[in-house]
């Protein structure tokens, strides 16, 4: 006999407010739907409403966790506009913060993991690291959520010293490397509710258009930085890790891999940042008429904004924002077929979900 | 594999792309879009989003369609005189949410498909330009 669990919207098994409605068979979910919009705000179309300044601290707030990626993304396809190209440091500026920005998301979201495979201690261990990671973030811009960072033409602050900051990357990445890493990969805990559990094969990640972690554990070798490189993204050295196998624990690995990077990235960033100003010109410019579009690759994938301008309008024309949650999340009716309804918790949370994003 | 450059191959088309902006332009006249969706999996490109734009006046709706290939982002524009176009549901799956978005935001029908559940707003009403909501407070369903 089959029956109908509705996970959601409200559930303790879930962070943010979206809807799953599981047909089930026994314990074995063999259907599922997903049900989204509980909090859309109407960004989009608030945005038209602000002009050049306030529209970055209006998509600042798309994101709680990847704020600083949406305003580089707006601000990458505004500065199209306008013609104004930031110069070299703040580039080298804009990579820290990514880069920043996704190991804050990364362990975010592996101290959640662990939380929901009842593994709480390294719950603790997680949010400790990303504490760490937040104290970094506050040194450099002030703000420990919304940074307020990124200005067309370049960025609002400078980082002093940046030589000081590695010593701090070396002590995260030591941290993941010795703790964090090995338990997550080896752990009984771990590996018994990752392994195998919710996969999503090479040809649903790409039939659904997914992105970032979720389409790379999927085998899928996409990443922006290295395929479209923007900011100082063409200067660094990096790998991409991809995992074939497209279950939780290939989405682990895939994030927990792209910490190792990300630290590489910051090491090289913090070292190789050149002298110079970090924004162009006195804050004076002209919007021609037109559509520009940017791409970056978020912590939980690619970020697109369509930005459009008239020529002496105070506002945009209209600003489209698509999200990776966006993309990724209707893969999670394939990667929740088939497995036990206790899983489907972790399950959802293994694709990073923001809904915070999606409700933009 | 394809690339950029061989693009024009696969709708037999001479005129090469337009890059604007980054974005790799091609607009072709008579192009259907379902004919795109096709040739767009055919090249093993993927899916990235479809943005609306309401034209002023009466002018209808333009839609850009955008895919990822290799990197490269690829454009292509439908300029809407009524508000429907065929659905690419059933040969692109991942353009399910955005095309419901747009229908629940714009009132733009997707021909061939179904909307259900909303996405957007409660309510039982599906189709409703919401930007003339915003400013008449008047629902204007399609």
């Amino acid at each position: 006999m089959s029956y109908k669990i509705p996970m959601g919207p409200f559930h303790p098994g879930l962070e943010e407010p979206y809807k799953l409605d599981m047909i089930c068979e026994g314990e074995t979910v063999t259907e599922a739907k997903l049900h989204i919009g509980f909090n859309f705000r109407g960004i989009e179309h608030l945005a038209e409403t602000r002009n050049y300044i306030q529209v970055i601290a209006l998509m600042e707030r798309v994101c709680g966790i990847c704020s600083f990626i949406h305003t580089l993304t707006l601000c990458q396809a505004m500065e199209k506009l306008t013609g104004l190209e930031p110069p070299p440091r703040a580039k080298y500026i804009r990579v820290v913060m990514g880069e920043l920005e996704r190991l804050h998301s990364h362990v975010l979201w592996a101290g959640i993991a662990a939380k929901l495979m009842g593994f709480k201690t390294m719950f603790m261990t997680c949010f400790e690291l990303r504490e760490k990671v937040m104290d970094v973030l506050q040194a450099i811009s002030g703000n420990r959520v919304n940074y307020s960072m990124n200005r067309v033409g370049g960025v609002n602050r400078d980082i002093d010293d940046p030589l000081a900051l590695v010593g701090l990357v070396d002590a995260l990445e030591r941290e993941m490397v010795k703790t964090v890493i090995p338990i997550f990969t080896t752990s009984h805990t771990a590996l018994s509710r990752c392994a195998g559990i919710g996969v999503l094969t090479h040809e649903k990640a790409i039939s659904c258009g997914t992105v970032g972690p979720v389409a790379r554990a999927s085998g899928v070798g996409q990443d922006l930085r290295r395929d479209a490189p923007y900011a100082a993204y063409d200067e660094m050295q990096f790998e991409v890790p991809v995992q074939p196998d497209g279950d939780v624990k290939a989405r682990l690995l895939v994030r927990a891999l792209e910490i190792l990077e990300s630290c590489k990235i910051l090491r090289q960033a913090l070292t190789k940042i050149p002298p110079g100003e970090f924004y162009t010109g006195d804050g004076k410019f002209n919007f021609v008429t037109g559509t520009a579009f940017s791409r970056v690759e978020a912590p939980r994938g690619e970020v697109m904004y369509s930005v459009s301008w008239k020529e002496h309008a105070r506002n945009p024309a209209r600003v489209h924002v698509r999200t990776p949650t966006f993309a990724n999340m209707p893969a999670i009716r394939y990667m929740v077929m088939g497995a036990r309804l206790a899983d489907t918790p972790l399950i959802q949370a293994s694709i990073d979900p923001c809904y915070s994003c999606t409700d933009r | 594999m394809s690339t950029v450059e061989t693009i024009p191959e696969v709708f037999a088309a001479s005129e090469p792309n337009t890059e604007n902006n980054g974005v790799y332009w091609f607009n072709y006249d008579g192009l259907k879009v379902r004919e795109l969706a096709r040739a767009m999996n055919a090249v093993q490109a993927r899916f990235v989003t479809i943005t609306a734009y309401q034209l002023p006046k009466d002018e209808g709706f333009r839609l850009e369609y955008h895919w990822d290939l290799a990197g490269r982002l690829l454009g292509f524009t439908f300029d809407l005189t009524g508000s429907s176009i065929e659905s690419i549901y059933d040969l692109c799956e991942a353009v399910d949410w955005i095309e419901r978005e747009i229908h629940e935001g714009f009132a733009i029908d997707f021909v061939g498909r179904d909307y259900e559940p909303l996405l957007l707003k409660p309510g039982d009403t599906i189709g409703v330009n919401m930007r003339e909501v915003a400013v008449t407070g008047k629902e204007v369903a399609k």
